[in-house]
């Protein structure tokens, strides 16, 4: 088999697109089994692999400002593929996978002691506090491909590897070498009804993910494009998901700035 | 009834008495192995836990309780490497103190993961990148290493020494404990630093994050550091409030002394690199992730700089400069306030560096998120005091613990049976004498003979 | 025996050794890892050939295109019909979590009779011969007409269905749920004199003017809204959002202007009075396609100009010219109304006074303007042959009191027939009646006079497959397939610009004893037999329904839909069918109606200082479908906490009475009272108090059943003067110190 070059999946989240509607985190439920219970209104306990953040400008009426942004698991890099989650996993049950970039949870290993969630800072992984419970009947709309969580373990975005799986399948079985970029597209991306998330390979010039975020490589990854930012840069977790905003605010929002000066 | 297992030369309460307070301790044993149980099996949902703080109360209760059987591998070390000869007078109950404590430890990890069915996929899938893996083996290895060291312990009672085998061991044993006292003493190093290390590592929670020193974190050896000058202050504690309890001297006081001016030391020492620590991590880390020492200190309910202040001057630099001047270990006062403070300010510290490193918002849309444990999680944490307290009184009872007891507490005769009703209650226990007690035999060797 | 120390020794550490190395536990720390992957309880999903399926969403007027992924016989996940017009491969948050409404416990599985307040199940016949008997017996005591039906949507074979069986019947009381349709359909009807549909040629606007119109909180077609307004942002079209609270729509904005709620119609005839002015209209169609232009421009002039609206409205008067420069000035401009997601009526002389915006600056029609959609011509059905009884029951007047002379305009009044049933306590207007796609009795406003209204009927037949408020409250409910298990042709997305028909179709073979309403119609037409049978002559609904659809049949089973390509709004020349033949200002209907003032809110000022609006949001549906269990989980615990709704207080307004962030507070309306908690919002205008619509179901699943309060039981209808539509936007209120 040819020696093919890494992929990076990423995504850029276009901020002044997002309406804040929900599918993606819907599409994501639906896709990834995600359990529910009768009270979802505790989100400290809720699991939602997509969550969509509502920021506000803090400034009074009538300029007062909102923006949503949804966040999925950031898929850090960090440095040589040590995402700060990955590396401090005891038992090997999450991984950064240098070949697509993509860090994966592997429910069956977990044995939830949730370092990994300590060492998150997004909030992008959860807790399976509660035994996932399907009223009768409901367990029928549950897809085979994702494997049913069981309490007791973290689970988290997977830029539903699922379907990467399956393109390459495919493709495998058409005899193509490679996958196409709309062989492989999130549950969530597809569903945004506002088209607002782009997915595909960072590493790929022709991959529009590539041409919107036109990442650094030698600079962490860093976005070159205009109005585009990563969440919390300064950390070091280089992560793959990038938001664009017109909105200078929303842009500063990215990040901690309280120690710094920035300049104008 | 139970004189026949009763160290001799000691003088112990009447067994009704022992009785009452051990099912007292048991009563509230079996609330925590109640809420335990639930935790079992109804799962984590029977805490406060959520997925913002997905470490809490319990792993609190872990690194605070580690760091304070510290006191253990460190008198060990001092005792068995350095050579701190007088030190064997305190040792067993270091050592049982350090039993108690990590096997409390292992106890909480227990009840604490998601699935505890697979806990042991922590060695099987050992990730070796990780703090928490490092922290598993070497604590498992050196609660090994504490069973071997308190075992003799056991076999020195009094019955159990009659078996010749039994005999023969132990003295085998005490004859290698210098080896197993070096490999604990390694191993904690290495465990309580990777503790340490577990906060520090995360690059994520500007928090906890401290910068490297070769691969480890500085907070790998500040806690290192701060369990081997706190642990022995809890020792020294708990010696004391046994001796309170018990109404008698138990260890000599140029024992404790010494075991306080070490730790005194090394408290001084601690604290002056915990304040470079600190400030380098407020002045250069911090501000480069963005992020003012007030992000930390302000806008929510609880964590103030009056956490910072407590723990490193008024339970760092006091107690320390309190134990190494002479005048403050000789005054009992100020003795029991320094070791008071210390033990305070290391559980403080293992508190902000678990459940702060959570709290802090680190995304800047995000609240701080606050937490209260449940009734589950406080009877879970308070079950290993009871277990601690059950272990002492039965290894205080039945075993020499104190080499110094019958010296320093030599019998009186008999009192007579007509005293009884007179005499306070306590007083009549006070003056209840072994019926086998021999004057020749009050000078009972130390368990290492 | 005699054990001594060494062999008991011996024993126990030889067996525990001989142990260790058995077999045992290992086997044992292996099956652990394999125990707490499975518990019996965790589901294990069956896997399966994979299929997908073209079909349509009906859960809201969308029309958007689906493909349905199936594993064997399973729906795993609906996801957007690639390529389809309207929503090209994209979901809203409710067509997404579809398959809960298949598989989830709020269905109605069989057909249900109410027995000493009690449902119990009873076969298709019973229920089928009980209501024809009943049905039966009406016509033969010359009462027909006292026999009506709520459907939410007056297009499509199944509403043509219950719509002919009733004339056929004879009733006329077919009533369509409200909503901004019924404006905008007499707006054009009045205006163009057409009867079409709006459409909105919003990918192809690049200014669009909104007076409250929740584009991006479900209104007109949304999946199509959401990407429309993509587009604007990726060609630098600009949206202005004119509305009292920063919404999703405000959000997303270009310009956010609030407004004193109630006041967007002044605001209209304000822009067109700077218009007017500047002479800033297209003077071809004014000119040569228009009549009535300077009549009405000299009642914009004296009573509209800026200052005069800049005080109504609350908007600055140099807004107002800037408005008015900039949508005149746009090269495609666009003005839309009808508030959130345009389930109220609204004002009629508002919509007009918006359409005459599109109409100023000439966008009738045009790309990037406003359409009139002809309503689907597929249906041809036989003239009706009405016997003596039906012709009686015809002549009758509607129950609704639509199309009498106090509102000869209105085609359908639901919100008009609680008051006139409650009216009187012995007269029975409607004895028997009919509900197919709708839940009146949770989304009308004013709850408890439409409960009221509902309990006097002594026949309520539901067709709902879900148990919700208004099935509740039937007495039989003939449980209709879902729309995952049956056929239905869906003409037309609302809001769309094309004609498009979406077709439904049974993915999955139905779950439970359910049938489809149209072959229920078909079935009781057949009992009452006569000419109402031979009505509705055909075998079964499927046969019915392809009969219709001819030649599109075969497209509509390959796509999944069907559109016209070619077509085109028609030239100015042709499209306006007034008497003039021309785009009318003003002529003999309009002048008839009751001229515009803003609509005021219920209430007295001094008992209820504050003003409560309502509002809406994608992730909360109030239509007929309340959210399943993956919409209500995405609500934020802003807006829902536990079972608490959270009403947004601009933070003035709350701390000038005392309200906390958080705390709880009574809100009362001259309608009723909830304890709600409250929420510090700085996007609400101050001295109004926000609440989402969607939430205070008493039916449905827990997770939805009891969670925060309907807006409907705080508010009552508001009748329009020149419609008797339904044009309450809020109520006074007060809220206090729980
Ligand atoms: N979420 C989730 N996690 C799971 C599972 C699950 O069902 N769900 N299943 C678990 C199971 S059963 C297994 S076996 C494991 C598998 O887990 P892994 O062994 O981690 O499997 P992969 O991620 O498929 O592949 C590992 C790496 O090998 C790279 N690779 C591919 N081909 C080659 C090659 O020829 N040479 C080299 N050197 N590298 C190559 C891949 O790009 C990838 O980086 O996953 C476990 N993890
Ligand atoms: N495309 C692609 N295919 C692969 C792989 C890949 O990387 N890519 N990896 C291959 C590898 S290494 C493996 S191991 C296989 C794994 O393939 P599978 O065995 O199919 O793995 P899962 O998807 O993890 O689990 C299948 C189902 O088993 C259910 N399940 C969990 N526990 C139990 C149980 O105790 N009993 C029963 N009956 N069901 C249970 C889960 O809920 C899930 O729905 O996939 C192989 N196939
Ligand atoms: S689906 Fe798209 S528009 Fe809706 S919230 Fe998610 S990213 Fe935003
Ligand atoms: S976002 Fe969180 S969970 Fe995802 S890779 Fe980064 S640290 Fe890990
Ligand atoms: S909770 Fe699971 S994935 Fe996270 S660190 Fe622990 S074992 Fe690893
Ligand atoms: S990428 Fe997939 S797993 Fe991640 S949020 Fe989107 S839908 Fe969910
Ligand atoms: S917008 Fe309406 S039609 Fe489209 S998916 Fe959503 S509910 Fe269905």
């Amino acid at each position: 088999m040819k020696h093919e070059k890494a992929k990076k999946f990423g995504m850029v989240i276009d901020l002044d697109k997002c309406t804040g509607c929900g599918s993606c985190m819907v599409a994501c439920m639906a896709e990834n089994n995600v359990p529910f219970r009768e009270d979802e209104t505790d989100k400290l306990l809720s699991v939602a692999w997509m969550r969509v953040y509502k920021l506000t400008n803090g400034k009074p009426f009538p300029d007062a400002d909102i923006c949503y942004l949804p966040r999925p698991c950031q898929h850090c890099e960090g440095h040589h593929g040590h995402s700060p989650c990955v590396s401090v996993c005891p038992a090997t049950a999450t991984d950064y996978d240098t070949r697509t970039g993509i860090v994966s949870q592997i429910y069956a290993r977990c044995f939830g002691c949730r370092y990994c969630m300590a060492a998150c800072p997004y909030h992008v992984r959860l807790f399976n506090w509660y035994d996932p419970v399907w009223p009768d009947g409901m367990e029928q709309s549950l897809n085979p491909d994702v494997s049913v969580r069981m309490r007791g373990v973290v689970e988290k975005c997977s830029f539903c590897i699922q379907r990467y799986q399956m393109a390459k399948d495919r493709a495998y079985m058409e005899g193509r070498e490679d996958i196409e970029e709309e062989d492989y597209q999130t549950a969530c991306t597809q569903a945004c009804p506002a088209d607002a998330i782009t997915f595909g390979d960072l590493n790929n010039p022709h991959h529009k993910v590539h041409q919107l975020a036109r990442p650094d490589h030698r600079n962490g990854g860093k976005p070159r494009a205009k109005n585009l930012f990563r969440l919390l840069e300064r950390l070091g977790t280089n992560p793959k998901v990038y938001y664009k905003s017109s909105r200078e605010w929303v842009r500063n929002l990215g990040d901690n700035h309280d120690a710094i000066q920035e300049k104008a | 009834m139970d004189t026949a297992l009763i160290p001799k030369g000691v003088k112990r309460c009447p067994l009704p008495q022992f009785l009452a307070g051990l099912g007292a301790a048991h009563v509230v044993l079996l609330w925590g192995v109640f809420a335990m149980l639930l935790c079992w099996l109804k799962g984590l949902n029977q805490t406060n836990m959520n997925n913002a703080y997905g470490f809490a109360m319990w792993i609190w209760a872990d690194r605070a309780v580690i760091a304070l059987g510290g006191g253990a591998f460190f008198t060990g070390f001092l005792r068995y490497i350095v050579g701190k000869d007088k030190l064997k007078y305190i040792i067993n109950y270091a050592v049982l103190i350090g039993f108690i404590c990590y096997s409390s430890a292992l106890l909480i990890l227990a009840i604490d993961i998601g699935q505890p069915l697979r806990g042991w996929f922590i060695f099987w899938h050992a990730n070796v990148h990780s703090m928490l893996t490092e922290v598993a083996f070497c604590l498992t290895a050196y609660f090994f290493v504490l069973c071997v060291e308190y075992l003799p312990l056991v076999l020195e009672n009094r019955q159990i020494d009659k078996v010749p085998f039994f005999h023969n061991l132990t003295h085998n044993m005490h004859e290698i404990m210098a080896v197993f006292a070096a490999t604990g003493a390694f191993l904690s190093f290495f465990h309580q630093g990777s503790l340490g290390g577990v906060a520090g590592v995360l690059f994520g929670r500007p928090f906890g994050f401290r910068e490297h020193i070769l691969i480890w974190p500085f907070t790998f050896f500040l806690f290192t550091w701060s369990a081997a000058a706190c642990g022995p202050c809890f020792t020294i504690l708990i010696t004391k409030i046994t001796e309170a309890i018990a109404r008698k001297k138990l260890v000599k006081d140029d024992v404790i002394e010494l075991l306080a001016k070490i730790s005194g030391w090394m408290m001084l020492t601690y604290i002056i690199a915990k304040t470079i620590d600190t400030i380098y991590w407020a002045v250069v880390t911090a501000p480069s992730k963005g992020l003012a020492l007030s992000h930390f200190y302000t806008n929510n309910a609880l964590y103030g700089y009056w956490i910072l202040i407590l723990e490193v001057v008024i339970c760092g630099w006091v107690p320390a400069l309190i134990l190494i001047t002479d005048k403050g270990r000789k005054n009992q006062f100020t003795l029991w306030l320094a070791v008071i403070l210390a033990v305070i300010g290391v559980s403080l510290n293992r508190w902000v560096m678990v459940l702060q490193v959570l709290a802090v918002p680190v995304m800047p849309f995000i609240k701080w998120v606050l937490y209260f444990p449940s009734w589950q999680e406080v009877a879970t944490t308070i079950l290993p005091v009871a277990y601690g307290v059950i272990l002492i009184m039965i290894s205080y009872r039945y075993l020499p613990i104190f080499p110094q007891e019958a010296e320093l507490n030599p019998l009186e005769p008999p009192a007579l049976p007509e005293d009884e009703p007179e005499a306070g209650e306590e007083a009549a226990q006070e003056a209840e004498v072994q019926e086998d007690q021999k004057t020749g035999e009050g000078d009972l060797q130390p368990a290492e003979a | 025996m005699k054990i001594d120390r060494r062999s008991f020794l011996s024993f126990t550490i030889g067996g525990a050794a001989g142990t260790a190395l058995s077999p045992l536990p290992w086997k044992l720390t292996d099956d652990m890892a394999i125990w707490t992957q499975m518990w019996p309880w965790t589901p294990v999903p069956e896997k399966g050939e994979v299929t997908y399926v073209k079909s349509a969403c009906t859960l809201c007027p969308g029309g958007c295109g689906i493909s349905v992924r199936k594993v064997d016989d399973r729906i795993v996940k609906i996801e957007g019909l690639k390529g389809h017009p309207v929503n090209d491969g994209s979901l809203c948050i409710l067509g997404l979590a579809g398959a809960q409404l298949l598989y989830g416990p709020r269905r109605v599985k069989a057909p249900m009779k109410k027995i000493n307040g009690k449902f119990r199940e009873v076969s298709w016949e019973q229920a089928l011969d009980e209501i024809s008997k009943t049905l039966a017996d009406l016509r033969s005591k010359g009462e027909p007409h006292t026999v009506a039906c709520i459907a939410d949507s007056d297009r499509g074979t199944v509403p043509e269905l219950l719509n002919r069986f009733l004339r056929v019947y004879g009733s006329r009381n077919f009533i369509r749920t409200p909503s901004i349709q019924d404006s905008y359909e007499l707006t054009l009807n009045l205006m163009q004199g057409v009867r079409a549909m709006a459409g909105f040629d919003v990918n192809n606007a690049d200014y669009v003017l909104s007076f409250g119109s929740g584009i991006l909180d479900g209104w007109g077609s949304p999946v199509h809204m959401f990407k429309a307004h993509s587009l604007w942002r990726e060609h630098g079209g600009k949206l202005i959002q004119i509305e009292p609270r920063l919404s999703s729509t405000a959000a997303k904005s270009d310009s956010w202007i609030p407004i004193n709620p109630g006041t967007e119609g002044t605001l209209a005839l304000g822009i067109a009075h700077v218009m007017i002015k500047e002479s800033l209209y297209d003077n071809d169609f004014i000119d040569n396609y228009s009549t009535g232009f300077h009549e009405w421009k000299r009642h914009i002039i004296d009573g509209y100009n800026p200052e005069i609206v800049g005080k109504v409205t609350g908007v600055a008067p140099s807004t107002i010219v800037g408005l008015a420069s900039s949508f005149a000035r746009a090269r495609k401009p666009l003005a839309v109304c009808g508030r959130g997601k345009g389930l109220t009526p609204g004002s009629l002389k508002e919509f007009m006074a918006v359409h005459t915006l599109n109409a100023m600056v000439g966008n009738i029609g045009k790309e990037g303007g406003i359409w009139a959609v002809p309503e689907p011509e597929y249906i041809e059905w036989p003239e009706l042959e009405m016997d003596q009884t039906a012709s009686i029951g015809t002549q009758q007047h509607r129950a609704d009191g639509a199309g009498s002379s106090l509102y000869p305009q209105a085609r359908y009044l639901l919100n008009r027939l609680p008051e006139t049933m409650n009216a009187s306590s012995t007269y029975k207007l409607i004895q028997v009646l009919f509900v197919a796609g709708a839940n009146p009795v949770y989304s009308m406003p004013g709850s408890a006079d439409i409960k009221e209204a509902f309990e006097k009927i002594p026949l309520v037949v539901s067709f709902s497959s879900y148990m919700d408020e208004t099935a509740q409250m039937a007495d039989l409910i003939l449980p209709n397939h879902t729309f995952l298990e049956r056929y239905e042709d869906v003409p037309a997305a609302a809001g769309y610009n094309r004609p498009v028909i979406n077709l439904a179709r049974p993915v999955v073979e139905p779950r439970f004893n359910t049938m489809h309403t149209g072959d229920v119609i078909i079935r009781l037409a057949r009992a009452l037999g006569g000419t109402i049978a031979k009505a509705l002559p055909w075998e079964s609904y499927e046969a019915c329904l392809e009969e219709m659809m001819g030649d599109r049949w075969d497209t509509l089973v390959e796509e999944g839909y069907w559109t016209n390509t070619d077509f085109a709004a028609p030239q100015w020349s042709e499209a306006f069918e007034t008497a003039s033949g021309k785009f009318e200002f003003v002529n003999k209907e309009i002048s008839s109606l009751a001229r515009y003032s803003p609509v005021k809110p219920e209430g007295d000022e001094a008992a209820y200082p504050l003003i409560l609006i309502p509002f809406d949001t994608m992730r909360l549906w109030n239509g007929y479908i309340g959210d399943p269990q993956f919409v209500i989980k995405s609500v934020p615990d802003t807006v829902l906490k536990k079972n608490d709704v959270l009403v947004e207080v601009n933070p003035a307004t709350a701390k000038s009475i005392g309200l906390r962030d958080g705390a709880y507070a009574v809100l009362s309306t001259p309608k009723g009272k909830a304890r709600v908690k409250v929420h510090f919002y700085e996007g609400v205008m101050p001295g109004l108090v926000a609440l989402p619509r969607g939430l205070g179901h008493s039916a449905y699943e827990n997770n939805l059943a009891g969670k925060g309060i309907n807006f409907n039981e705080l508010v009552g209808p508001f009748d329009d003067a020149a419609t008797g539509h339904d044009a309450a936007w809020g109520i006074r209120a007060k809220l206090a110190k729980a």
